[in-house]
């Protein structure tokens, strides 16, 4: 930079005020990290990282804590999330970029992103009100019904349908995380270099093996790392969530049961935390949940920026 | 022969299942929309916006409170993060443009945008709030300025990027010093796309339910005071619709019609804007 030759008072002021405003993405985040480790050490010291995180027990009366079930909780409602968003997701993708007519990419591709608009509570609102009625009437029956008798899904599909459930959670939070991998996907597949692409045509292919075989391989790291971002988003996702789960703390085997993950708990119960361990434990779970999710969005990052750099070479 | 059948079929098939896919994300927009614009509609009345909570399990009263509270957190939220995110973002384009610092905190506010917001809700309360011994307000202001900084932040990083070095070569020929060279040329080329970051970042920020919880908490009483608790649409919202009364369930649907409007609203319109000012 040439600028910093010629040295003047009220620059260095200005530059001095805006390198403080973009310390402080730093300064926040070490401060969340040191906060919640603070405030989570009576929690650590008492029940240690293993047997706090492969605890079940979560009993504000006797003061055990264990953070097994919202773990598990946590982490059943984003696996089955991805695995429903991720395919449709990529689907939109591939429709956006290489099937729609010219006319509709851009339309739908706004319209799917407006999907990201639509805030949390809102999605929890039309999830209790709307969608769980729906899934404890027509759908969780259903499923029960057709494949209930299979082996495994014996036990997946066990109990009553009341809608209030993992699986419901699952289904809102696979909506909300949609447009996030959708759009990822979307300018993945945009990089790919047009010659490259016409090139299988002159060898023949049907578009489908043109996706299949030039553009996916292509967007590869640039997909993964959408999916990964959503994978972040869904595990901190509270509101959605709060609505229809319940705050069950158990490990629920059937999809169809109430359930809890750490967001939830933390919503329902900080407010009301009484005792000093309570409130500790709480922030355990807190730190459990930044460390999860920090790392994901960070290897999503990593993917991400790989994928820039294969392009900008 | 049977096989190119065969690469057909496939082809259409696959095509296909991509159409449906399409079409299923936009079932569910128009669901979810559709679902809050109906409920949203029937039970918006004009008490809503004048007049305060009755005691619960009464019918009638509105919520005029958490409009109120909830203009005054994001307001305030606002006026905390934009600055700061502005300029970091300056920071970051101009002064330190091509370091490593700058990398490194433009890769780290990416993360921070997507950090789970209950957690950013969590560490204000043990900032803010344990040691003041209530809620408050700024704490939940100060949250969601925490949310909106990175926001704000890559935006105008990004923003003051697409502005061409050569017209800061042309100021700077002038003999300006780079303050000026920033505030009167570089400002004034990105001004829409920064603004367009503003307004998604408080749409961002306005839906935001988690970090409200238990910061600004709630209050069924009218108050503007910061410096105790507020109410919000989006806790009061939350409240509502767990609670047991049909009545609490309209006013809830009514919230969120107005609070969807909104921030679509915001969303829409910085997309237009963003789409106009780098049409070509």
């Amino acid at each position: 930079m040439p600028i910093f030759s010629k040295k003047n008072s009220i620059d260095i002021a200005f530059s001095t005020i805006t390198a403080v405003a973009a310390l402080t993405v730093l300064v926040v985040i070490c401060g969340i990290v040191a906060v919640l480790f603070k405030e989570s050490w009576p929690a650590i010291q008492k029940f240690g990282f293993f047997r706090f995180l492969f605890t079940v027990e979560w009993n504000p009366v006797t003061s055990v804590f264990g953070a097994a079930s919202a773990v598990y909780g946590t982490i059943v409602t984003t696996g089955i999330a991805l695995l429903i968003a991720f395919p449709t997701a990529v689907g939109i993708a591939i429709f956006v970029t290489e099937i729609a007519p010219n006319a509709l990419k851009g339309p739908i591709g706004a319209a799917i992103e407006l999907l990201a608009a639509i805030p949390s509570i809102i999605y929890g609102m039309w999830g209790l009100f709307t969608l769980a009625p729906i899934m404890s009437q027509y759908i969780e029956p259903f499923l029960q019904k057709y494949l209930g008798n299979l082996p495994l899904f014996k036990t997946l599909l066990a109990g009553t349908p009341m809608g209030i459930d993992l699986l419901t959670a699952s289904v809102i939070l696979s909506i909300m995380i949609i447009p996030f991998t959708a759009s990822i996907a979307r300018d993945a597949f945009n990089l790919t270099p047009g010659v490259v692409k016409e090139s299988a045509y002159a060898m023949g292919a049907t578009q489908w093996e043109v996706v299949k075989d030039v553009v996916i391989p292509h967007a590869k790291l640039g997909v993964f790392g959408g999916a990964a971002l959503s994978l972040g988003r869904a595990l901190g996702e509270t509101m959605a969530v709060a609505f229809v789960l319940g705050n069950n703390h158990k490990i629920a085997t059937s999809l169809f049961d109430a359930a809890s993950t750490i967001t939830v708990t933390l919503a329902n119960e900080f407010a009301e935390a009484d005792s000093d361990m309570y409130l500790s434990s709480l922030y355990y779970l807190a730190l459990v949940l930044f460390g999860l999710s920090f790392i994901t969005l960070a290897v999503a990052k990593l993917f991400l920026l790989r994928a820039e750099g294969k392009h900008s070479r | 022969m049977k096989r190119e059948h065969y690469r057909k079929i496939i082809n259409y098939s696959a095509l296909s299942l991509s159409g449906l896919a399409a079409l299923a994300g936009l079932f569910w927009l128009v669901f979810i929309l559709g679902d809050v614009l109906v409920h949203g509609i029937g039970a918006l009345r004009f008490e809503l916006f004048l007049q305060d909570p009755v005691p619960a399990g009464m019918t009638g009263g509105g919520l005029r409170n958490a409009f109120i509270g909830q203009l005054m957190i994001t307001f305030f939220a606002t006026l905390i993060g934009v600055p700061v995110g502005v300029l970091g973002g300056t920071f970051l384009a101009e002064y330190a443009r091509g370091t490593t610092f700058a990398r490194v905190i433009s890769v780290l506010s990416d993360i921070m945008v997507s950090v789970p917001s209950i957690v950013i809700g969590a560490f204000v309360y043990a900032v803010l709030v344990k040691p003041l011994h209530h809620f408050s307000g700024w704490a939940g202001a100060v949250a969601l300025a925490v949310i909106m900084i990175p926001v704000v932040l890559r935006t105008t990083e990004d923003m003051l990027t697409l502005v061409p070095w050569t017209v800061r070569e042309a100021a700077f020929a002038l003999g300006a010093p780079y303050y000026k060279v920033i505030l009167q040329v570089v400002y004034r080329g990105a001004a829409t796309g920064i603004l367009t970051g503003v307004l998604l970042s408080m749409a961002r920020v306005a839906g935001e339910t988690a970090p409200l919880l238990f910061t600004s908490f709630n209050n069924t009483f009218y108050s503007t005071d910061m410096n105790g608790p507020v109410a919000s649409l989006t806790v009061t919202i939350f409240q509502y619709a767990m609670g047991p009364y049909d009545d609490w369930h309209q006013q809830a649907w009514a919230a969120s019609f107005v609070i969807t409007l909104f921030i679509l609203m915001l969303t829409v319109s910085g997309r237009m804007l963003l789409k106009w000012r780098y049409k070509k």
